[in-house]
């Protein structure tokens, strides 16, 4: 029951991965990237790692998304 | 009785991912990525605390209160970004 739930989280791992290659909108594909770290952190959890998963929420999700965001401000104001 | 509510949480939390990763995919707009990634933030603090009732393991909580308090932040500064524009 449980494993079915993991395997959900890892294809979604790779799904959002590719859409954050994929998608041309900077804006869309920031949200993208910063859903891969998401459930990274919680496959973290699911490996039995409970630290690594802190720093990937602060770190990975919480600050790269803010400072992508101050990037995409900085450049061309998240256009095309 | 608990185990039968346990069972239907996996099951809810299970659809739950799949339509918030199918309206990230087909989103038209940002606003809807944004919805759809807030969903899926607190539908995966459900997670963790689900798994540590079921591991057994009451330091996971501690991951999940973590992550409460900090993932509004991204949404915060994205709809703030979108309001007012670059």
């Amino acid at each position: 029951m449980l494993e079915l739930l993991i395997l959900l989280v890892c294809g979604s791992i790779l799904v959002s991965g590719v859409l954050a290659v994929v998608l041309g909108n900077l804006m869309a594909a920031m949200i993208s990237a910063g859903l891969a770290s998401l459930f990274a952190a919680v496959s973290y959890v699911l490996l039995a790692a409970p630290d690594v998963a802190m720093a990937e929420a602060a770190i990975g999700s919480g600050l790269a998304t803010l400072i992508f965001l101050y990037a995409i401000r900085k450049t061309n104001g998240g256009g095309e | 009785m608990a185990d039968i509510i346990l069972r239907v949480a996996v099951v809810l939390i299970f659809f739950s991912i799949v339509l918030g990763v199918l309206r990230l995919i087909i989103g038209r707009t940002a606003v809807d990525r944004v919805v759809a990634i807030d969903m899926l933030t607190v539908v995966s603090i459900a997670m963790i605390a689900l798994y540590a009732h079921l591991s057994g393991r009451f330091v996971y909580i501690d991951v999940a209160l973590v992550y409460g308090l900090l993932s509004f932040l991204a949404v915060l500064a994205i709809a703030r970004f979108l309001e007012k524009g670059p």
